[in-house]
């Protein structure tokens, strides 16, 4: 078989799929509407979005990066890839409707796309030269853009191989001239993208960790596709010259990237967790709070599943095996994106709804429903010593001292005394409570239950929508790459490397 | 040793016959796709193959001669599941019983400060076990004679070798056939233990 069929049958499912999460996308408009910012909308087209752009752009990436190391044994499925990248313009077309939102400021997940907020706030107001409409957008426009020419550009000259092509190596070196700039050109972009995109919801955070952690997850979830697709492919009967050799290979990138997403993750947690800097722990002391699930729940999919089942040499070679973890690990990563978007668009949605409701006076601070989190930060304000009180302009620690609204909380300022000054207070088996280690010490009750802590379905775990629109997602992303993969040869029987594919050992 | 460095034709390798040892009939080639066709074909006439020396590991060899999957991987595991538990236990046993000091405000019990250092030890428990137990089962070692057929093997050539001692002329003699059938560079045969 030459060429890819996408068979009425399988159109219909991925379409149907594709439609009913599109109509669902639409139905979670109004389901947090008014009040909510249409926040679940947003979040679930965000979060989505970013999830399979990301993985068309990685697909990019492995193929470049693939190319320029000379590697053979992935040609046979490289048409794969190439449908998967084409789904960049749909994804930018995608990001083009929250550009929308932005400028229409019908999108409030971006903090920074406050303006009464950035005017109060020292942080955003320092991070504005690069946390704005107009950077996120044109960001996102061209270099979007520039990867989608470029990948655009490798797409034709590898289906012109198929009809032109020589031994004499003369598109693979082509292919060459675009792949190697653009593997430097995505190290930088897609970090700023992935800066722009998603920490950015977390606006006062940061991490400089964070875009090869999101990009290692789009990575894993982008071999977990593959992997699954392959394995379609060959059950209809497609690519014969697959074998477990290959899916062998594939399972080891599933795997070791996976425990390079693990090591990133924990690096950055720990990292965060020594320097023990408010504004950096606030990141993990809302998830580990009021979001246990997606904390914990994000290693035991990504890291224990894949590390324990991959780890064995022939669950590797078993399209039974390695399609159910592919599947979970897929899964798995849809899932840490959850994790890095809801929880931070959630607390920008809960400070606006402050802004607005009855306690609006007074509450100009960041986490003003946070009585946990102010308290703290008052009570490090008179320990903390000279430097913090009063002088609100030269210090980083400042936007935190700038909440006001202790009185409101008439009892935080006892309940809420910081471990890490107790720590420095006196001896004793309690003095080394740590806000992050544990939660059984004595010190976790003194932070009082923040209203962000309530269960919220669709923030708190992936309600029955996102489930939904995540399918329609997958959909339609899976009726783009078939239409686009029954467009060429399957296999690209001219590329210099094809013989070598077919006979891979591993 | 005796060693017969021959470049062509068969050589007979004197040696002083011990009654322990065994007579080894072995052909070298002199590349592996060779090697790889003489095993099939030995497969194919039901001849009983000794073993099959290569300088570098030959993909698709082992299914031929019907080699179980090594179970190294499996003493990797545990060593390090033992240096995992080691390190996290006497970390544990060192910052909460034995001697407790706070480091930077942090609690005794640090989980994620001992994390890359079990990572550690585990990883040194497992390669340093693997390679002792690779070293045990292997006969290698530190003084360990060691028992090379021939010395071209570590280089550049590849060994099919057969038990001939218990083996009558006639044998010796369609196995010596085989091998210049097989486009064997040459034939040797030693007695080894």
């Amino acid at each position: 078989m030459e060429t890819f069929v996408f068979s009425s049958r399988a159109k219909a499912t991925t379409g149907g799929l594709a439609v009913f999460g599109f109509l669902l996308l639409v139905l979670s408009y109004f389901v947090d509407g008014g009040e909510g910012h249409h926040m679940r909308f947003w979040t679930n087209l965000l979060h989505n979005t970013v999830f399979f752009t990301g993985i068309a752009a990685l697909a990019g990436f492995a193929y470049c990066a693939f190319t320029t190391a000379y590697a053979g044994w992935f040609v046979q499925f490289k048409r794969v890839w190439e449908s998967f990248w084409m789904f960049l313009l749909p994804g930018l077309f995608l990001m083009g409707i929250i550009m929308v939102g932005l400028f229409t400021h019908d999108n409030h997940m971006y903090h920074w796309n406050d303006d009464a907020a950035v005017a109060h706030d020292v942080i955003l107001n320092h991070k504005q030269s690069f946390l704005n409409k107009y950077w996120y957008s044109i960001a996102t426009v061209v270099f979007v853009g520039i990867w989608y020419f470029v990948l655009g550009r490798i797409r034709s000259i590898s289906i012109d191989e198929d009809v032109n092509g020589t031994a004499a190596y003369g598109h693979h070196a082509r292919i060459k001239k675009y792949a190697a700039p653009f593997l430097v050109f995505f190290g930088f972009s897609s970090a700023a993208l992935i800066w722009q995109w998603i920490m950015s919801l977390d606006a006062h955070w940061y991490s400089t960790m964070f875009a090869w952690y999101a990009t290692a997850s789009l990575f894993v979830a982008m071999t977990a596709l593959t992997i699954m697709l392959l394995i379609y492919l060959k059950s209809r009967g497609y690519y014969p010259g697959i074998n477990a050799e290959h899916f062998h290979d594939l399972g080891k990138y599933l795997f070791a990237i996976s425990i390079f997403w693990s090591y990133l993750w924990f690096s950055q947690y720990m990292l965060i967790w020594y320097g023990n800097i408010g504004e950096e722990t606030i990141y993990f002391r809302e998830r580990l709070d009021s979001y246990p699930f997606l904390f914990w729940g994000n290693l035991a999919f990504n890291f224990v599943l894949p590390f324990f089942v991959l780890m064995r040499n022939d669950t590797k070679r078993k399209a039974g095996t390695l399609f159910f973890v592919a599947a979970f690990v897929f899964f798995g990563h849809w899932f840490d994106f959850f994790q890095m978007i809801k929880p931070g668009a959630r607390l920008t949605m809960i400070e606006m709804q402050e802004h607005e409701g009855a306690h609006g006076a007074g509450h100009e601070g960041e986490y003003a429903e946070l009585p946990g989190h102010t308290g703290a930060v008052g009570e490090g304000e008179h320990i903390g010593g000279p430097g913090h009180q009063g002088d609100l302009h030269d210090d980083a620690h400042e936007p935190l001292v700038d909440n006001h609204n202790v009185e409101t909380h008439p009892d935080a300022v006892e309940s809420n005394i910081p471990i890490a000054i107790e720590n420095q207070e006196g001896p004793g088996p309690n003095i080394a409570d740590d806000d992050l280690a544990t939660s059984d010490h004595e010190g976790s009750e003194h932070y009082a239950t923040s209203p962000s802590a309530e269960f919220k379905s669709g923030y708190t775990i992936p309600g029955l929508l996102e489930i939904g629109i995540f399918l329609g997602f997958l959909g339609g992303f899976l009726f783009f790459v078939l239409s686009t993969l029954a467009k060429a040869p399957l296999e690209p029987k001219r590329d210099p490397y094809f013989e070598e594919s077919l006979h891979h050992h591993t | 040793m005796a060693h017969a460095i021959a470049h062509s034709g068969v050589t007979q390798i004197d040696s002083a016959i011990d009654p322990t040892h065994r007579n080894i009939l072995f052909g070298l080639y002199d590349d592996e796709v060779k090697l790889l066709d003489a095993v099939k074909a030995a497969n194919a006439a039901h001849l009983e193959i000794d073993n099959v020396y290569t300088p570098f590991p030959v993909h698709g060899l082992d299914p031929l001669l019907g080699l179980q999957e090594s179970r190294l991987h499996q003493a990797g595991f545990i060593f390090g599941s033992i240096g995992c538990l080691f390190g996290f236990g006497f970390m544990t046993w060192v910052f909460t019983r034995d001697w407790p000091i706070i480091f930077g405000g942090k609690p005794y019990w640090s989980v994620p400060a001992f994390i890359p250092i079990t990572f550690e030890l585990t990883v040194l428990f497992a390669a340093v076990g693997m390679v002792l137990v690779f070293y045990i089962v292997c006969g290698l070692g530190p003084g360990a004679e060691p028992r090379r057929l021939h010395d071209r093997i570590t280089d550049d050539k590849f060994c099919l070798a057969f038990d001939a001692t218990d083996l009558d002329g006639d044998s010796v003699d369609g196995l010596r056939g085989f091998f210049a059938e097989t486009g064997a560079e040459s034939v040797h045969n030693k007695y080894t233990a």
